[in-house]
């Protein structure tokens, strides 16, 4: 029972890392419908900054954190506008295709700079635990889920409450309207790929937080969130946090409980097994919606 | 017109130049050029699959590598004839294809994308815990390929004439035959119901759907197509390297056919071929670069080179030159042709096009 | 008299709260060039989505040539001989103007991808690209065989249109907003197209329009919706005197001011 609540914990604390990681996802295609294959390669750049400022430059961890997600939000505008703002019109596939060439090149780009090996990243965490009746809370999990929490809470009320939230949901829609009612979309846009680079950097933090490092596998394991985002449908950022902990909490689970004859490492596709057998039955996502078509 | 006399000037050219390139290579350049054409054969398939019929598929290294350990499983293991595992790995990835295509019928574009890439890591995670098949983790060995008096095991070389054929060279010829038989055929199939049924599917489903285009039947034969010639390209490229681990059949491979489709030129004839001579022959034409460092040493990997260039490569074609190379070379020429009449002009007055041009 | 080809019967759509249209009821008979006419939102085009399978009615039924159309998918369509065009156009933009037509003829064809590939279709392409080629000519778009259907003007997008419906040998035609975003010239032309197909191919023609003028040139028939209700069903010189349909399109001043 112990080790079903603590791996229960564990599952929800990379759940809620997942969630991060799948919000900024989610965030970009609200906002453009393009999905962001690159969101990994972000992550794992926000991962990696953290460390370079915290531990070679010295600066003191906030900082860092704060500067990393600067340097991603920006570089994330930068990308829209260098890029993506060029092929408008274009059908999904090309978006899609670049946000993947983006995301090769970035993840490459990462490793050539800062080696392959792994790096301390700098937090002030490190393993230190606290005890919850018998189960083991590692800080680090802790804040992760807590930090979600409020990212989360903040994303939805900047959404639902605030007129820039509202430029976004009106540009998903219709560009050109929203442009013509005097939106600027062009502003809406930059700030869509900042808020998911932030994103990014924090779900890297996490992701890369004891027991991992900023390493190269952070990558792969950042591609873990794909189900993630995936199964909660792209449009919903509830539906994103769902798939985030579900899919966190199911990798947690089979690491903990799956039989021998499912394989050794199992755990990095149960997302993707468990992903696939819920789509065959909803394929928009356990709360997607399917998209309008005009005819 | 002019444009396909060109066509009918260029294409016995290439032929020969293709024929003719082994015996001007290097042995490693050779080794290039075989792995360029092997690959150009799975490239034409993915771009059936994603030029043709529009679907994102990330999953093509999945179907080399069901290809590859169908070759593997018969030829090693059973002793058969190259001339039955090849054909049967295409025939094998084909199956699979028609299981896997069924899912582009319910999930689009990025659903369908993830799935694709879902896909490739549970081969892989089958594979690397199938050590019968796949030798597990470290990997196993592959036949050579031997069909009555053609032996292309390591070492053998083969005598025409005067000219020794060396085993790369083997491999090329008949990676050749293949991706011409290859080409041949997605060249036909464009041109044909079924290849205009994919296009269709391509542009507006449900438009084609109402003129009676079954949607379904489309996508999952474009899924089988390119299936079975990934399968095919995969066996030989595992018995070309007579070794190889599951891990190899990675994301990574499928990125790199989807970059060769895409700087090639989507849906062309020619682009899988040009776009695999770009893509597959990188990695050891940045080896070669003055400022890259021999393996080992300090500085930036090939590896890692080999990566960045290959996003580059996707993000400045798909923003730039969305028709690949196929494209850029239209455009050199439309360049040219500037002073001529334009093929068509659009109807301004009063008559139908037909009365204005009689 | 003979059976009409088409018969609707009390048709309703609702999309939630919002009836689109609702107790449409009319006939088609055959060889009939029958239209359906009314102000922006009338509910003209949820109609014709509903005939052409791709919304489903809440209410009603539709006999098509006594057959329960209603069990019908998009996909059988064409082999029923029903042809439609599309509002928004529904041509394939990256591909020629015979590709476009050419898939017209997929129903008829028979090849599947594998003898495509392996180049034993050769004869039934040539066949039913002969086939192609006199639907263009008959719209007058034969010369623009091979260029790239994005690179038209609208107007000339709109008759590839129109020859790929024809190619389809289809009993009936629907056709959507034919002349919708045309000048008064390429309205003129397509309007004697319309009639001209009408007229020599036989064909019985379902068309839903805005533009009155070209309505009242070509249409046998004519059926008025306003708000998703039908308000008047008859000949054009009928229905231009039925005080609704002047009321519907012209509202309320015009009676005061008579």
């Amino acid at each position: 029972m112990t080790q079903f609540l603590q791996l229960l914990f564990e599952g929800v604390s990379l759940g809620a890392t997942y969630a991060l990681v799948a919000l900024g996802f989610v965030v970009i295609y609200r906002a453009s419908g393009v999905i962001n294959f690159a969101q990994g390669a972000m992550l794992l750049l926000g991962a990696y900054l953290i460390s370079w400022m915290a531990v070679d430059v010295g600066l003191p961890f906030g900082v860092a954190v704060l500067a990393a997600m600067g340097a991603l939000g920006a570089f994330g505008a930068g990308f829209h506008r260098v890029a993506l703002r060029r092929v408008v019109g274009q059908p999904t596939f090309v978006l899609v295709m670049i946000t993947i060439g983006a995301s090769i090149a970035v993840s490459a780009a990462v490793e050539a700079v800062f080696g392959d090996n792994q790096r301390l990243l700098g937090d002030p965490w490190g393993s230190s635990t606290f005890h919850v009746g018998a189960i083991t809370v590692t800080w680090v999990k802790f804040w992760g889920i807590v930090v979600a929490a409020v990212a989360l809470a903040v994303y939805f009320s900047f959404d639902r409450f605030t007129r820039w939230g509202l430029a976004m949901r009106a540009t998903a829609g219709d560009e050109e309207a929203t442009l013509s009612a005097g939106v600027p979309v062009g502003r809406v846009h930059a700030l869509t790929w900042a808020l998911a680079g932030a994103m990014a950097t924090l779900g890297g933090l996490f992701l890369a937080g004891f027991p991992s490092a900023p390493a190269h596998g952070l990558g792969d394991a950042a591609l873990r969130a794909f189900p993630a985002v995936v199964l909660g449908g792209l449009s919903s950022s509830v539906g994103a946090v769902a798939g985030g902990v579900l899919i966190g909490v199911v990798e947690v689970m089979t690491s903990g409980y799956a039989p021998s004859w499912l394989g050794t490492n199992f755990y990095a596709v149960a997302p993707y097994v468990v992903m696939i057998a819920i789509l065959l039955v909803r394929p928009y996502g356990l709360l997607g919606v399917k998209p309008a078509e005009r005819l | 017109m002019s444009r396909s006399l060109a066509r009918r000037g260029a294409l016995p050219a290439f032929a020969a130049l293709a024929v003719a390139l082994p015996f001007g290579l290097s042995a490693s350049n050779l080794t290039t050029a075989t792995f360029v054409v092997i690959a150009a054969i799975g490239a034409t398939g993915l771009n059936v699959l994603v030029g043709y019929a529009g679907q994102i598929s990330l999953g093509h290294a999945f179907f080399l590598a069901a290809g590859a350990y169908t070759g593997a499983v018969l030829g090693e293991d059973h002793g058969v004839s190259a001339a039955l595992w090849i054909p049967a790995a295409g025939v094998v990835a084909a199956i699979f294809g028609a299981l896997v295509g069924p899912m582009a019928l319910r999930l689009k574009g990025l659903y369908l994308a993830i799935v694709t890439l879902g896909i490739v890591f549970i081969g892989q995670h089958v594979l690397l815990n199938s050590a019968g098949i796949s030798g597990g983790p470290q990997g196993r060995t592959f036949p050579p390929v031997v069909i009555g008096p053609f032996d292309f095991s390591p070492g053998q070389t083969l005598q025409l004439g005067g000219l020794t054929i060396d085993r790369s060279g083997l491999y090329y010829y008949l990676g050749l035959v293949i991706l011409a038989a290859a080409t041949a055929f997605a060249w036909s199939l464009r041109r044909t119901r079924g290849g205009r049924a994919m296009l269709a599917v391509r542009e507006r489903e449900a438009a084609a759907s109402l003129m009676g285009v079954d949607v379904g039947r489309a996508k999952v034969g474009a899924f089988v197509v390119s299936a079975a010639l990934a399968g095919v390209s995969g066996a030989l490229y595992a018995s070309y390297l007579s070794f190889a681990q599951p891990t190899q059949f990675n994301l990574d491979m499928s990125i790199q056919f989807i970059a060769a489709i895409i700087v090639g030129g989507m849906g062309t004839a020619a682009g899988p071929l040009l776009g695999s001579a770009v893509v597959f022959a990188l990695p050891s034409v940045l080896k070669s670069l003055p400022f890259v460092p021999e393996e080992g040493t300090g500085g930036i990997s090939v590896g890692d080179l080999t990566s960045i260039s290959y996003g580059l490569l996707i993000v400045v074609f798909l923003v730039l030159e969305p028709r690949g190379l196929v494209g850029l070379a239209d455009r050199l020429r439309s360049l040219g042709r500037r002073s001529a009449a334009p093929d068509f002009t659009p109807a301004i007055s009063l008559n139908t096009p037909e009365e204005a041009h009689p | 008299m003979s059976e009409p080809l088409l018969s609707v019967r009390d048709l309703t759509l609702r999309f939630g709260a919002v009836t689109a249209f609702a107790g449409v009821s009319f006939d088609v008979a055959r060889g009939e060039l029958f239209a359906v006419i009314g102000p922006n939102g009338a509910g003209k085009s949820s109609l014709f989505n509903a005939l052409s399978r791709v919304y489903e009615p809440c209410d009603g039924a539709v006999t098509f040539d006594g057959r329960d159309f209603l069990r019908l998918r998009p996909r059988q369509l064409a082999g029923i001989g029903i042809a439609r065009s599309f509002q928004n156009l529904g041509v394939f933009p990256a591909l020629t103007v015979l590709e476009n037509v050419m898939v017209g003829r997929h129903h008829l064809m028979r090849a599947g991808a594998l003898r495509g590939g392996l180049g034993l279709a050769r004869a039934e392409e040539l066949r039913h690209r002969h086939a192609a080629l006199e639907a263009m000519e008959f719209v007058g778009i034969r010369s623009l065989a091979d260029a790239a259907v994005q690179t038209l003007p609208y107007g000339l997008q709109k008759r590839v249109e129109l020859a790929r419906c024809l190619a389809m040998e289809p009993r009936v035609m629907l056709l959507d907003e034919p002349v919708a975003g045309m000048n008064a010239a390429e309205r003129a032309e397509i309007a004697e197209l319309v009639a001209r197909v009408h007229a020599e191919r036989e064909l019985t023609l379902l068309i839903v329009e805005h533009d009155m003028a070209m309505v009242m040139k070509v249409a046998e028939r004519i059926l008025v919706l306003d708000f998703g209700e039908p308000i008047a069903i008859g000949t054009p010189a009928e229905v231009q005197r039925d005080e609704r349909v002047i009321r519907a399109y012209l509202g309320e001043e015009l009676e005061v001011a008579a």
